[in-house]
């Protein structure tokens, strides 16, 4: 059973087709890289298989759950890493995480989060307040709530946005080890390179038709689109 | 549990918040503090006269300052997309409005009981026997703002003119909240009969359940498609 799976999936507002009969699968454990020009698409794919939108037409599935009927279902596999950071900038690094595992019923111990913020670099910020925080420590925040979280699946939008060299490479590190506890990963990106390293699967977005490519392409000198 | 936990969790984010920046409080105080210092230095009263006018000109005061902060209640949440990640969440619906029916409930609450005894004091009332009563008032008629303007402060977030448009959907609906809580409040001031006001606190209590279940129940609808 794919983890995703996407079946037709449209998606117009109002005159503009922003997606047009996009299909694809990504089975556990695998991660598929998405890319395409800024407009293409990409952020509403990811917001219609985040629960966010619905589609015009099409349909989708998670986990075996109907992505517009099991709704619920739906969001409790998932978690999505995005440009908004969902973070409350008047509470501390510390809260910030508490907020995101109460509202799914974890309760992770002090310890537990201290190991969490401490794997993506930011564990001596643990009581600054967000709005203090740099975009990339935002980035590496919500890493940590995911750490916590562990999701079975990951919808990234643009990952490696504001990270520095070693954010990036933690980054990669996460998703590699998501992805060998069975986690599946769908990602947009601009960064060919870094995708190719985490990427089983990859895909160009264009005018909202989706393309599949192979991954050894995402490293080959040609444009994409 | 999850329900119970979503509300104590969403209450706490936002008291916490409110705490740390006192934005919300600060604005709803000083709002309602020009409003009291303008209406008691524009009229000459005497103390029968300040008894009858003092309930209109507070109810007043108390609606104008909830609507700042009912204002602000779910703008917050769009700092850092954080609204979007609350309806990506595994969580009733229903849990997110009890919790920032909470939080808004408990803030305009803290700035009636810092400025009822400046009405006191500017109007020269005596009320120290009837303060039960007055409470009982206060609550019941600032839960019934809160239960409706929870709900519009949810529906306007989205629209460009949200600050003119929650005034103008929350006051024709709430009319009858600002009519029984001004007097029953005017009937206790005035030392009447409480047969005489009783009608109007069961009004405001027949409001606040069939508003609050109601709003509970249309909230559901609102933050997801």
């Amino acid at each position: 059973m794919p983890a995703i799976q996407g079946i037709q999936l449209s998606k117009s507002y109002r005159h503009y087709q922003v997606l047009r009969n996009v299909s694809f699968e990504v089975a556990p454990g695998e991660c598929y890289a998405l890319f395409g020009p800024n407009g293409a698409g990409k952020t509403t794919l990811l917001k219609v298989l985040a629960t966010l939108q619905k589609p015009s037409s099409g349909r989708f599935e998670m986990m075996g759950y109907d992505g517009i009927q099991d709704r619920n279902q739906v969001r409790g596999v998932l978690m999505m890493i995005a440009h908004g950071s969902y973070l409350y900038s008047e509470l501390d690094a510390v809260e910030n995480l508490r907020f995101a595992a109460g509202l799914r019923s974890l309760s992770p111990t002090a310890r537990e989060i201290k190991l969490a913020l401490d794997r993506v670099g930011i564990g001596a910020f643990a009581d600054f307040k967000i709005r203090y925080f740099s975009e990339g420590m935002k980035k590496r925040l919500s890493i940590a709530k995911a750490i916590l979280i562990r999701p079975k699946v990951l919808l990234m939008d643009e990952p490696y946005s504001s990270l520095d060299e070693r954010g990036i490479a933690m980054m990669n590190h996460f998703i590699r080890e998501s992805l060998e506890q069975g986690a599946a990963v769908l990602m947009t990106s601009h960064n060919r390179v870094q995708s190719a390293e985490v990427a089983g699967k990859a895909g160009v977005l264009h005018q909202g038709v989706l393309r599949e490519i192979a991954v050894k392409d995402l490293v080959a000198p040609h444009e994409l689109f | 549990m999850n329900f119970f936990n979503v509300i104590r969790w969403l209450a706490w984010k936002d008291l916490l918040s409110e705490m740390r920046s006192r934005e919300n409080i600060s604005s709803m105080f000083f709002f309602a503090f020009i409003v009291i210092l303008i209406f008691s230095f524009s009229f000459s009263m005497d103390q029968k006269t300040a008894q009858e006018l003092m309930p209109g000109i507070m109810w007043v005061a108390f609606i104008f300052t909830g609507i700042i902060g009912l204002g602000k209640s779910f703008t917050a949440e769009l700092q850092n997309d954080c609204l979007e990640n609350l309806q990506m969440n595994p969580i009733p619906r229903g849990a997110i409005y009890l919790g920032k029916l909470v939080s808004n409930l408990l803030f305009m609450l803290v700035v009636e009981v810092i400025l009822f005894p400046l009405f006191v004091i500017f109007f020269n009332l005596d009320i120290f026997e009837k303060i039960p009563l007055i409470m009982l008032i206060l609550i019941a008629g600032t839960l019934g703002v809160s239960a409706v303007g929870t709900l519009f402060s949810a529906m306007t977030v989205q629209i460009r003119a949200r600050e003119v448009m929650l005034p103008i959907l929350l006051l024709p609906l709430i009319v009858p909240v600002i009519i029984g809580a001004v007097e029953a409040t005017g009937g206790v001031l005035q030392g009447e009969s409480v047969l005489l006001y009783r009608p109007w606190i069961e009004l405001l209590i027949i409001f606040d359940v069939i508003f609050t279940i109601v709003s509970f129940w249309v909230f559901e609808f609102i933050l997801d498609y």
